[in-house]
């Protein structure tokens, strides 16, 4: 079953870090993943930047809106995720309490699947 | 206090994630598998009395390492005590200075895994000790798990295990990657190995127990490791492809009331999308290696035909004829023979099928193969031949082992005569 572990930053987290320790706590999640696809669990990992150069589209009675970055009202912003392959939820679990960013995140353990179950 | 059998169940998924590099690790350090292995269940067996009380630690990959490795120091100090081993005492000391975290950051431990693979699956071993070894180590399974799922005694498993760690040690097997002239055999041994784990979940059509879909997972999670370790090697990415592939239709496999349904008659919206994709892509890969023709790409390629047809009408069947063609180059079974007859037969017509068929007769492996009758009465029927058709579906049912399949084949006989009266 395929879970997806989806790391929910606090907002302006990042802009608190100096660039020494941003890097380090980056080559720390690179080092988890490295593990995870050695151990045949990862399907895909991807870090995001941070959402100041995001944008929200949506089309409502064909219009179209676009709202800018940073989304500060929102208190959480998706920093990056990883895509596992495991048996139980347990075992995400498992990985997601093994993921560094836990101690500065939140990280939300959801499965894949059919969006209308 | 989450209730006692929620923290058993996170204590075992815990296991399942950490136990192949924590024996990984411990092979390393100890240079001896089966006492790895025993470490590293004193270590499971600790944390199963002690986190129910204590609560789960921090770090539980952490806890069960640094728990082995005090294990593996306490037995190492008694047994060089016995034999006054100067030169264990030395390597006892090396053990300790990583003791403090439980990880040595030296370790590699993808290193340590491929080394762990190569071992468990070493040809000294007969392929259902190989089986149950890698699955004890490289799954986390316990011997329990793997009896059930392989539908034999406890003890059988055991026996297997206890045997493998034997020859292990006896043989004097290292605890090394093969290279040169020794890496393809025995990165065969490996692919065959995960192949055969695979298959007796895949051939499991009844839900009732999941401990057989759950071997699927583990071939599909031991394919992956061996794509992320060996990089390079176009049949592990082709084996990767086969599995994701097979794996795709397991939703449209079984129908509401738990019977079988067959390829043509499966709902595809049912086929998992993802699943397929990541085959495709694992295909790709391994014909971009240069492995087009090897024995598990060309069997992706085959159930890749499948997945790319939106109906089961439009299945490329010239393809599919032409890929068993292929893979007859590099596979020698009579079956793949009479795969690629009913792709013929599919393409071009039951008569052509059936010249194929009629060239397999003789052949002394398929003597006594239900499927060589079953699959002559389809197409004898087709063209017409109603009679001879009937005496090959009786012919079939009496060879048949699997009692669904004789009566399916004792029915199409009888509508044969009835169809003649």
């Amino acid at each position: 079953m395929a879970y997806m572990l989806t790391i929910l930053e606090p907002h302006g987290q990042r802009a608190e870090r100096t660039l020494e320790q941003g890097r380090d706590l980056y080559e720390r999640m690179v080092a988890f993943g490295t593990d995870l696809h050695a151990r045949g669990v990862l399907l895909a990992v991807e870090a995001l930047k941070s959402d100041t150069e995001g944008r929200r589209l949506k089309v409502r009675d064909g219009r179209r809106t676009i709202v800018d970055g940073p989304f500060t009202e929102a208190r959480e912003m998706i920093g990056g995720f990883f895509l596992i392959d495991v048996a139980s939820r347990d075992e995400a679990l498992a990985i997601a309490a093994e993921c560094p960013a836990a101690h500065w995140a939140t990280i939300e353990v959801r499965e894949t699947g059919a969006c209308y179950e | 206090m989450p209730a006692n059998d929620t923290i058993h169940r996170r204590i075992e998924a815990v296991w399942r994630i950490e136990a192949p590099r924590l024996i990984a690790s411990l092979t390393r350090m100890l240079r001896d598998l089966g006492l790895a292995e025993e470490m590293a269940q004193d270590a499971l067996v600790a944390a199963l009395e002690t986190w129910p009380m204590q609560g789960m630690p921090d770090r539980p990959g952490a806890w069960l390492m640094t728990t082995a490795k005090r294990r593996a120091i306490d037995t190492l100090r008694r047994n060089a005590l016995a034999t006054r081993k100067v030169e264990q005492l030395g390597h006892e000391t090396d053990l300790l200075q990583s003791d403090d975290t439980g990880m040595d950051p030296d370790d590699d431990i993808g290193d340590d895994l491929l080394r762990l693979v190569f071992t468990a699956c070493h040809p000294v071993l007969p392929p259902d000790a190989r089986v149950a070894l890698t699955l004890r180590v490289l799954g986390g399974l316990s011997t329990p798990e793997i009896a059930r799922a392989f539908l034999v005694p406890e003890a059988t498993v055991a026996q297997r295990i206890v045997r493998a760690k034997r020859t292990l040690a006896e043989k004097q097997v290292p605890f090394e990657v093969p290279h040169g002239a020794e890496l393809a055999p025995r990165l065969a041994s490996v692919l065959e190995v995960v192949y055969l784990i695979f298959n007796e979940g895949y051939a499991a059509t009844s839900g009732s127990d999941w401990m057989r879909p759950a071997l699927c997972e583990q071939a599909l999670r031991l394919g992956r490791v061996l794509v992320s370790l060996a990089p390079f090697e176009p049949e592990a990415h082709g084996l990767l492809a086969l599995m994701e592939l097979q794996a795709s239709r397991f939703a449209a496999r079984i129908d509401t009331h738990g019977e079988p349904v067959l390829l043509a008659e499966q709902d595809r919206a049912r086929w998992d999308a993802a699943r397929i994709r990541r085959g495709l892509a694992a295909l790709a890969q391994a014909e971009k290696l240069g492995g087009a023709e090897g024995m598990y790409a060309l069997q992706a390629a085959l159930a890749a035909c499948h997945a790319r047809a939106a109906h089961y009408d439009v299945t490329d069947w010239p393809r599919i004829a032409a890929l068993y063609a292929r893979l007859a180059n590099v596979v020698d079974s009579p079956v793949v023979e009479l795969n690629r007859a009913v792709a013929v037969s599919m393409a071009q017509g039951p008569q052509a099928g059936l010249a194929m068929l009629d060239a397999l007769n003789d052949e002394p492996r398929l003597a006594g193969y239900h499927l060589l009758p079953s699959v002559r009465g389809d197409l004898l029927q087709k063209l017409g031949r109603i009679d001879e058709a009937r005496v090959a579906f009786e012919h079939a049912a009496s060879l048949a082992g699997n009692q669904r399949e004789r009566e399916l084949l004792v029915r199409r006989a009888t509508a044969c005569v009835q169809h003649a009266s």
